[in-house]
């Protein structure tokens, strides 16, 4: 009995937060700034080639990074929406921004998937989408300070890493498009 | 004040994409009320056109309805964002609080929608009781011909329960396509067990209050704890172009609301056809051919069978030469639908895979294994051969003539552990479950089947953990369809629960019997993702050594 009493609790306590969460639009995203460290880390890209992921992390490039899955329902596709938009925003400055998806569901997500996702949302050059062993998503994921051990549980974050002094902005709900372009050219677009 | 949140219409998932006609689809209308509703797609083809999160406008094939109000139209809770139904009935009949699961409801508080006002809402964000809907809810421009064949479509949605169900029973059949196998009987034994012993819990629930109140309280669907289920056997006989007519005949005497299990050691194919004209779902049949498909929708198996475990072979042999001289690859298949199927999983990597072509030799009676080896020394030799073969590729591996070895677990079963210690250096095996030491500790999961079936093989121990995953995913479903009992619904709370962590009872991948990671997810159709590629360790009795992680990229 007890087996089944523990996981009924949590599905009440990430019930009962849905709730919460839903009803507060009034306050769209928290803003906080943040250092993180790069895990060393071997990921996979759509295009089935492998990525260092410290070092793309370290380009003098503006980064955003987000969490999502291929099939993912809900929130990444308005987060995958956003960085779309941003892209067509961008214009002649598309490749001063480049754009990061990461896998929470790397045992479905090959690259195929993702190639498969990305196109559907029309991503231009400079939008990546990175799966790879579990261990090593766990990794980025708790560098982020954003370890989502069930793909289902998840939620909305991007992180913007500055191109001019390398910190981080975390930003914990939904965007809209201007309010995401107006946090990139805050750091440093 | 709960902002009732709206939300219409989200991404496509794969199952987005299929295109069929439901049976019983009265007109045109309907079918295009489909597609927009399920691809975001009008009825001149084109993207409907959406706007999210205020003013982020995105194309409607990258959010349809069905991504958050999923296929049923019953909504889902998902990344702390609660979808409410968007059914006829909970939009255009008087509104009345709908309890989805006991922790998850929805009281409107609205004058029930009229059809001006629901297009008003759609395009506007604003419900009839002036409340703004969420911001993640997109809004709609739609011309008043598009959304009309919509609201068609919605009235329609999810307004009659599915067949097979009745006051006090849930009628389930299992398709066993092997009369007098011993494996199948020993399988539907164990679903039967299982099954009886859940039916024997709703009797006892019945009769003590104290346990009633009980079962209500940790089950959380009064469904859960007073249905019986009753699980027809549909047995099918003779070659399988002649299943289908007997499948129908099956339905006609029996129409249930699902399949579970099922059991083939041939194709699966003529059942899941069936499966998805009929639009009933058939959940987790054991089979190593199962359907591979990106869009079907009503089959969920337990992998892609064998071949899964051919395209884990061409993805270690990828990773593991790049960046080398591959040197020759030769794939050996002989003439089998198991030697095909991890035929076509290799080929399905290796084709797009960026190295040279792989040989393939068809195996046929006149061919010698043997020379094929002689002739090719020094090659990566991909052995798709079964039992009959296996003293030849003992010999060849003791000669040393390749440079690797690949073998099937899935194809030649636990005879592998009979190589010989010498033979055992160079030849790699796919091997599509946890590893015996690790799955050890779950043996205790199915201990209230062993007890009664006394398993005496370790093909029987696998069959019984199949029978208990299939329960399990069963059972879980039904708590959360909360009585809702539409087909699709069924398949919509698998896709939306079934992952790592998530939720309730056991139904978590870190404790399920036999694979590592079994979750579905919106759309998927294969729990499953893994395949380790082992060795053979050196003792008399050998145990697995992992050459590759679960999933290999």
């Amino acid at each position: 009995m007890a087996l089944r009493i523990i996981p009924i609790l949590l599905t009440l306590v990430m019930t009962a937060g849905s709730f919460t969460h839903a009803s507060a639009s009034d306050v769209k995203y928290k803003r906080s700034i943040e250092s993180y460290t790069m895990p060393d880390v071997t990921l996979i890209n759509q295009d089935g080639k492998k990525v260092r992921f410290r070092d793309m992390m370290a380009s003098n490039r503006l980064i955003a990074v987000d969490f999502i899955f291929g099939t993912c329902t809900t929130i990444c596709p308005v987060l995958s929406a956003g960085y779309a938009n941003l892209q067509q925003r961008l214009g002649p400055d598309l490749n001063k921004v480049h754009l990061v998806s990461i896998s929470i569901d790397p045992e479905n997500d090959t690259p195929k998937v993702m190639k498969e996702y990305l196109k559907r949302y029309r991503a231009k050059p400079g939008w990546d989408f990175l799966t790879g062993s579990r261990n090593d998503i766990d990794a980025v994921m708790k560098a982020f300070d954003a370890y989502i051990p069930n793909k289902m549980a998840h939620y909305p974050l991007t992180l913007i890493r500055s191109s001019q002094n390398g910190s981080w902005v975390r930003l914990f709900g939904l965007l809209s498009s201007s309010e995401f372009l107006a946090e990139c050219r805050k750091a440093g677009l | 004040m709960l902002i009732l949140p709206l939300i219409f219409c989200l991404t496509t998932s794969a199952a987005s994409k299929a295109t069929t006609v439901e049976p019983g689809l009265p007109d045109k209308a309907l079918h295009f009320g489909e597609k927009m509703y399920r691809e975001g797609l009008l009825p001149s083809g084109e993207a409907m056109q959406a706007y999210v999160n205020g003013d982020t406008p995105a194309p409607g094939t990258s959010f349809t309805c069905i991504s958050c109000h999923l296929r049923s139209g019953l909504g889902s809770i998902e990344g702390g964002i609660n979808t409410p139904p968007t059914t006829g009935k909970y939009l255009f009949e008087k509104p009345e609080p709908i309890n989805l699961t006991k922790y998850r409801h929805f009281d409107p508080s609205r004058p029930v929608y009229t059809d001006a006002s629901f297009a008003a809402m759609l395009r506007g964000g604003v419900d009839p009781a002036g409340r703004v809907l969420n911001y993640v809810m997109p809004r709609y421009h739609l011309h008043d011909d598009d959304m009309a064949i919509l609201i068609r479509y919605l009235k329609r949605l999810s307004s009659t329960f599915s067949p097979g169900v009745t006051e006090q029973e849930l009628h389930l059949a299992t398709v066993i396509t092997e009369p007098g196998n011993a494996e199948a009987e020993f399988y539907y034994r164990a679903l039967q067990t299982l099954i009886a012993q859940k039916n024997n819990m709703v009797k006892s629930f019945g009769k003590e209050p104290r346990k009633t109140r009980m079962a209500e309280a940790m089950l959380m669907s009064r469904e859960a704890a007073f249905k019986r289920i009753v699980v027809k056997k549909w047995v099918l006989t003779g070659p399988p172009d002649t299943w289908r007519a007997q499948l129908e005949q099956h339905y006609r005497k029996e129409p249930v609301f699902a399949l579970i299990g099922g059991f083939s050691a041939g194709s699966w194919q003529p059942v899941h056809q069936f499966s998805e004209e009929h639009q009933i779902p058939c959940l987790l049949p054991v089979t190593d051919f199962p359907v591979i498909s990106d869009n079907d929708w009503y089959t969920l198996y337990f992998s892609k069978g064998l071949f899964q475990e051919g395209a884990a072979a061409a993805r270690y042999l990828l990773r593991e030469t790049d960046g080398h001289d591959r040197g020759a690859v030769i794939q050996i298949v002989d003439d089998t639908v198991s030697a095909k199927a991890l035929r076509d999983g290799f080929n399905s990597v290796w084709d797009n895979g960026g190295a040279t072509a792989a040989r393939t030799i068809l195996l046929t009676p006149g061919t010698s294994l043997q020379v094929i080896f002689q002739q090719n020394k020094g090659a990566t030799f991909v052995c798709w051969t079964g039992n009959h073969a296996l003293a030849k590729l003992s010999e060849a591996l003791l000669a040393g003539y390749g440079l690797r070895h690949i073998a099937s677990y899935g194809y030649l079963g636990s005879t592998i552990y009979s190589l010989p210690p010498k033979a055992r250096s160079s030849l790699f095996i796919t091997y599509p479950y946890r590893l015996p030491h690790q799955e050890k500790n779950y043996d205790a999961y199915v201990n209230s089947v062993s007890s009664v079936l006394h398993p005496s093989t370790p093909q029987q121990v696998r069959l019984l953990k199949q029978a208990y995953a299939v329960y399990q995913v069963l059972s879980q479903a039904l708590i959360d369809l909360k009585g809702s009992y539409y087909r699709d619904a069924l398949l919509d709370v698998i896709g939306m629960n079934m992952a790592p962590g998530m939720g309730m009872g056991l139904v978590l991948d870190t404790t399920f019997p036999l694979y590592e990671r079994f979750s579905f997810g919106p759309g998927q159709r294969y729990a499953s993702k893994g395949c380790y590629i082992v060795q053979l360790t050196d003792e008399k009795n050998p145990g697995l050594i992992n050459r590759s992680d679960w999933v290999i990229h």
